[in-house]
């Protein structure tokens, strides 16, 4: 059975997820229940667990579920963003088409063959999307949307430093959207707190984010019953279990690790073990004795107080252990062992073979050591100094049911996660279409082309092209035979014929090498051939542009002419860049947000808007101008139940004022939110587009999944 | 073979609290523990089908744990409930009663979920931060130089639980029995941290009620037959003990992960006997009196101590090993040779003592924080009751230690609280208005349906038709008897509040509780010497009762904020 993978089919899917999950977006969003198989409950308004838990059937609703968790896997942050924005642009996509298909496909055609040519020209559609999202979306990021970032960190002194009070509104405006509407400023501050509690230093951030992420569960303690009000931070490390041995000590406290049985046993793994006599066997034992008994009191002559031991330890060290005065505890997870030698870099002690005196060097201090109880069960709570940037610390997380504690949890997990991301910078890699207009003469006319370039403005590209039509024969051959050159680095099946670089120059020139002031401008190349789409030039110059720019740096003339219809990846941190006098940045910097409430979508369509109007292709427009349309149907939800002044319209039209008139938009809203993360759902809500888009059949085969056999597999038999 | 089986899609439900079946057995749930509440409240018996004993209870502890609830939504308040129970161990009725009540009176207002949660929030936050400030008028900070409060505590407590089916003589005896088991477990000398000993209840099943005591130590129950061995033994020093918690049954030990190999004629079994019995024989010239073991001892071992008059005793347990250790003062030992003498201990006296049917072997300490309750009731299931009973009265001691204040119970406390929220929103609503972007008609609309709410849970402590009254300067409960002529001098009828602290001879003004009457603020700052006099107060645990109404509230949100559910039917 095969059904059309139309876009109207993926519309109904992405409706239907969308009714779902828009009811719990934004800071008024509700809470859903799930609950489990198991019998387990559990709380939940995060957009990935919910999509997981509904386990859908539809083939085109289970794509769009992997593409969302592979996208949560990236930036653990906009599912439900995902979900809202893919079906805004799949109903503007809908709605563009009806009007184009009627003047293309004559009434009386089949409807099999309609289908066929609308499956066509989607695949058009997600083509040109594709080429929207690697070179218009980068660019207008960089270029226009950049002047309106704030920063978390402050900026009155040169190295960053991380302001408190825009990190508390970051993470205020994300726990808005995961946790229950009373516990959000109350999460924030908590997570705040640990945060800040945890780093010993500003620069040691990315280890305390990378411990964090790693060793959440041995971080968090989930006591179900009392009020969230009663969460808490404790300083140092809870392990989840009792002590064996308990002594209470004063002072700095001793510990040591141990990963193996200390008593000695009568024969290990491999080898064999003779008993010849009863004597034998007692004088062994008493030799077993007397060696656990040394041992232990070594470890007290030693100063060790609190014994730490992965593996589970005999009666018979327990009792020495508890004569010598040394609390034990046991069975250690491996997590748990692997975190404390990271936070406090105490590695396993190694029990000696000879009975010889030796001095214990894996041992650390520790500030207490004592029995916690929560909920009457009992932790041990270690109260360890940090040695590296991650000082330990445990949250405690409370709640009256163990499904909201989960989700407390589980959102604080991804506010790290959210937090890593945005103190990672995030490359814009797009790309300019430069191009000269002194190469229209003559290759030969480079050198003294520098003097009669124009100077453009800063803001030339909303400037009218000026540029004319020249076709030079010979430079034309150049620009062929250079791009043969770069051909074989590129993918072979390009097909240059249809390039015709006979350009038309539109905006400025840049000069990103020779002269000082830098700038960029996008020049658009037309195909003069007549239907033919240039998509496939695309790819190859992007791949390529890298190596070009190499070589421009010691021959202009290459460059020039290479640069004739060829992209050039221009990054702030390549070198050429960094020494020149660049005015607009190319790349999201760490820690760039947003005020929350749609003021992202809102700029975005605005620009986009902009920019489509002087679009000549109607693809790009079309294609610039539903998701343009389609932003805004993130804010429209996020002010679905505000009155008022600050109802939708009212703070569109505000907006659009603001931006119009070059004034600072003002949001109501106090919340930030990272706009890397916001850049990166975008490129993967048009990834998973061009995905849907590109599907023309979905065929349900009703059969057991068939086996794949290895190639091995017939030697196991 | 792995079946393979596709995975069913899950079930989605929008706007769960609207079914009419929610609310249904939301309603169900709401009249199993209404009734059950408080001491008249109305007695449960639960029998399953499939077997198992029957149980008559009212405590929400039982209660919840044997009923079973299938939908998410009821789950979700049960669990809260029990949750809260295995914390305070107290108000799981009210916690439960009063969720449903909130879940109840909000759907028939019809605010939208975010307002209402917003403002609930901020009521609970009125709530909490009057009961603890200095001026509540409905706390009492607990004065530890006379039991007298405490006593009222317990009293209150066994009380509340008629399923122990105990008379007011028995409630006395057994409310001083708690209180005593809870004073013992009280170290004489501390230093810093307190430390709080261990109470162990001693079943004694089928026995008057009057029979139950308190004794200091451990009571290990004998059989028969071990009773025979014990000689009397008439000693004036401290009994030498040594505590075993290495098995002594002469098992081989792990031998390692390799292989052993024994050679043919070589006896293990006798080897490690051989060590046992010097291992008696070091226990006998060390001069112990008393062996005990958490595992089992080898017969001839035994057999070995009792022929040199050592008491021996195994199969203690594990549960009892801490207490053990405690009252004895020893160190486990789990060796089997080389005891170093630092790990034995001692007790002041020991003897053999009968209660019942039931033989039992007194370990007396000399100095320690460890005593044993004896507990006597007819049946199994009261004895049951009043088991849980005497645990959520000790527990609720520990709590009232901590934090050294109690809560006026019988129903004041909540119509005080109603009052006093009434009458703060209807004085200053700006607080609230202030940073909330909601109408006034909406918070009143809201307090009236948390008030009454509250009000209700006090309401439902009369279960026998009674008038439900309050009097309009304490704001406390006041319940008439049924059938009453329409009187009109209620001071006549009414005899004492909930809480027993004002009597009907003062000059009071009394309205039905259920009817609406003006604001009205009630006195606050409790009078000392009001306190000081009443003898016979009905009281709740501050710390469980506060932490009840927060999580009742918070469940309550979380259940009005509910708009989905996904049933994972795989």
């Amino acid at each position: 059975m095969a059904a059309a993978g139309s876009a109207k089919a993926a519309l109904q899917v992405a409706e239907v997820l969308e009714a779902i999950v828009s009811c719990c977006v934004g800071p008024e969003g509700r809470q859903v229940l799930c609950t489990k198989p198991t019998g387990e409950v559990l709380i939940s308004r995060d957009g990935g667990c919910l999509l997981e838990a509904l386990h859908v059937e539809h083939p085109i609703a289970r794509m769009v579920v992997a593409c969302v968790s592979s996208h949560l896997r990236k930036t653990g942050d906009g599912a439900k963003t995902f979900i809202i924005f893919l079906c805004h642009l799949l109903r503007g996509l809908h709605a563009i088409p009806d009007k184009e298909q009627d003047s293309l496909i004559s009434p009386n055609i089949q409807t099999h063959r309609r289908h066929w040519k609308n499956c066509c020209q989607w695949k058009f559609i997600s083509q040109a999307l594709l080429r929207f999202q690697t070179q218009v979306l980068d660019y207008i990021m960089g270029h226009y949307l950049s002047k309106h970032f704030l920063s978390v960190f402050s900026s009155s002194t040169k190295e960053r430093t991380l302001c408190r009070s825009s990190l508390v509104s970051l993470l205020e405006a994300y726990f808005c959207g995961r946790v229950g509407r009373n516990h959000h400023s109350f999460i924030s501050q908590l997570m705040c707190d640990y945060f800040f509690k945890c780093m010993a230093c500003e620069s040691g951030c990315e280890e305390v984010f990378e411990i964090v992420d790693d060793y959440f569960v041995e971080l968090s303690i989930g006591v179900a019953g009392l009020p969230v009000s009663d969460s808490r931070i404790t300083a140092g490390l809870v392990l989840h279990r009792d002590f064996s041995v308990y002594c209470p000590a004063d002072g700095d406290i001793r510990i040591v690790l141990v990963t193996e049985t200390i008593q000695p046993s009568f024969s290990t793994s491999g080898s064999e073990f003779i008993l010849n006599s009863e004597t034998q066997f007692q004088t062994s034992q008493c030799w077993i004795m007397e060696r656990t008994k040394a041992i232990m009191k070594h470890l007290q002559c030693q100063n060790v107080q609190l014994l730490l031991s992965s593996v589970k330890q005999s009666d018979l060290v327990l009792y020495y252990a508890g004569l010598n005065g040394i609390s034990v505890v046991e069975c250690l997870s491996s997590e748990e062992v692997s975190l404390i030698q990271r936070a406090v870099g105490l590695s396993p002690f190694v029990l000696p073979h000879a009975s010889s005196q030796y001095e214990i060097c894996n041992t650390a201090l520790m500030k207490f050591c004592k029995p916690l109880i929560f909920r009457s069960k009992r932790y041990v709570h270690l109260g360890f100094i940090g040695t590296c940037s991650f000082i330990p610390h445990c949250v405690v997380l409370c709640a009256p049911v163990q499904g909201l504690v989960e989700q407390h949890k589980n959102a604080l997990r991804g506010a790290f996660k959210m937090l890593r991301q945005l103190f990672k910078d995030l490359d814009l890699n797009y790309e300019i279409q430069a191009s000269d207009q002194n190469c229209t003469s003559s290759p030969l006319t480079n050198r003294n082309s520098r003097e009669s370039k124009p100077l453009p403005e800063n803001g030339s590209i909303q400037s009218p092209c000026q540029g004319t039509v020249v076709k030079n024969k010979g430079k034309l051959a150049t620009t062929e035979a250079y791009l043969k050159v770069y051909s074989n680095l590129v993918v072979p099946s390009i097909d240059l014929e249809t390039y015709t670089p006979c350009s038309t120059p539109k905006g400025t020139p840049t000069d990103t090498y020779q002269t000082d002031e830098t700038r960029r401008c996008l020049v658009k190349t037309r195909t003069i051939d007549d239907s033919e789409p240039f998509t496939e030039d695309n790819s190859a110059n992007s791949t390529t542009g890298n190596t070009r720019i190499e070589i421009s740096c010691e021959n202009l003339q290459v460059t020039k002419i290479a640069g004739k219809g060829s992209k050039l990846p221009v990054r702030e941190k390549s070198l050429e860049m960094c020494t020149s006098h660049s005015q607009c940045c190319s790349s999201i910097p760490a820690g760039c947000v947003l005020p929350v409430g749609g003021n992202f979508e809102i700029l975005l369509h605005y620009y986009l808007l902009n920019y489509a109007r002087k679009c000549q292709q109607s693809e790009e427009t079309m294609v610039s101008m539903v998701i343009a349309n389609a932003l805004l149907g993130i804010p429209q939800i996020l002010c679905k139940s505000q009155k008022g002044n600050y109802s939708f319209p009212h703070m569109y039209v505000r907006a659009l004022h603001a931006l119009q008139t070059n004034q600072p938009m003002v949001s109501s809203q106090t919340g930030l939110e990272s706009v890397a993360s916001k850049y990166q759902l975008l490129t993967s809500v048009l990834q998973c587009l061009t995905k849907i888009l590109t599907i023309d059949l979905v065929i349900n085969i009703k059969r057991q999944p068939q086996k794949v056999y290895d190639q091995d597999s017939d030697e196991e038999v | 073979m792995s079946r393979l089986e596709a995975k069913k899609p899950s079930l989605c439900k929008s706007e769960p609290l609207t079914s009419e079946r929610v609310r249904a057995t939301l309603c169900v749930l709401k009249g199993i523990l209404t009734s059950s509440y408080g001491p008249s409240g109305r007695l449960k018996q639960l029998h399953n089908g499939l077997g198992g004993c029957v149980c008559t209870t009212s405590q929400s502890s039982a209660l919840l744990s044997n009923l079973s609830v299938t939908h998410p939504v009821l789950k979700i308040l049960t669990t809260s409930v029990q949750n809260h129970v295995s914390c305070f161990s107290d108000c799981g009725l009210f916690t439960a009663i009063l969720c449903c009540n909130l879940i109840e009176n909000v759907q028939k207002i019809g605010l939208t979920p975010t307002t209402v949660i917003k403002l609930n929030k901020h009521l609970l936050s009125l709530c909490t931060s009057y009961l603890q400030s200095e001026f509540c008028g409905c706390r009492i900070l607990v004065d530890f130089s006379s039991t007298q409060i405490l006593l009222c505590l317990v009293r209150s407590i066994v009380t509340s639980k008629p399923a122990c089916m105990l008379t007011r003589q028995e409630i006395d005896h057994i409310s001083a029995l708690i209180l005593r088991a809870f004073l013992l477990t009280i170290p004489e000398n501390t230093k810093d941290r307190l430390v709080l000993g261990k109470s162990i209840i001693v079943p004694l099943k089928g026995q008057r009620v009057i029979d139950s005591t308190v004794l200091p130590g451990i009571l290990l129950e004998i059989s028969e037959v071990q009773l025979m061995k014990i000689l009397p033994i008439k000693k004036s020093d401290p009994f030498k003990v040594a505590l075993f918690c290495a098995s002594l049954s002469g098992d081989l030990s792990d031998t390692g992960e390799g292989t052993v190999v024994v050679s043919s004629g070589v006896s293990l079994e006798n080897a490690v006997l051989d060590q046992l019995l010097s291992l008696g024989r070091q226990l006998v010239s060390d001069h112990i009196d008393l062996v005990l073991c958490q595992k089992v001892m080898h017969p001839s071992l035994k057999q070995f101590l009792s022929t040199h008059h050592v008491i021996a005793i195994d199969r203690v347990g594990a549960a009892l090993m801490e207490a053990l250790s405690k009252v004895t003062g020893t160190q486990p030992i789990g060796s089997l040779g080389a005891i170093s003498p630092s790990s034995y201990g001692s007790v002041k006296d020991l003897c053999t003592e009968k209660f019942g049917f039931k033989h039992f072997l007194h370990l007396l300490p000399n100095e320690a924080t460890i005593c044993s309750l004896l507990l006597c009731n007819r049946n199994d299931t009261a004895w049951d009751e009043l088991r849980l009973t005497c645990q959520t009265a000790l527990h609720v001691l520990q709590l009232t230690i901590k934090e050294p204040s109690v809560l006026l119970g019988g129903g004041c406390t909540e119509t005080h609280l109603a009052a006093y929220i009434r009458h703060k929103i209807c004085d200053e609503p700006e607080s609230i208005l202030k940073d909330d972007r909601c109408t006034q008609t909406e918070l009143h609309l809201l307090t009236e349906a948390f008030c009454s709410a509250l009000e209700s849970v006090a309401g439902s402590l009369e279960h026998d038709g009674g008038e439900i009254l309050t009097d309009m300067k304490y704001g406390h409960f006041w319940t008439a008897q049924p059938e009453s002529p329409s009187v009109v001098n209620w001071s006549d009828l009414l005899s004492r509040c909930g809480c027993g602290l004002y009597t009907s001879q003062e000059e009071l003004h009394w309205s039905f509780l259920k009817t609406t009457h003006p604001p009205f603020a009630p006195q606050t700052c409790l009078p000392h010497e009001a306190v000081g006099s009443a003898n016979n107060l009905t009281l709740d645990c501050f710390t469980a009762k506060l932490s009840s109404l927060q999580v009742a509230v918070e469940t309550a949100n979380l259940i009005l904020d509910l708009s989905y559910i996904i049933e994972d039917k795989n």
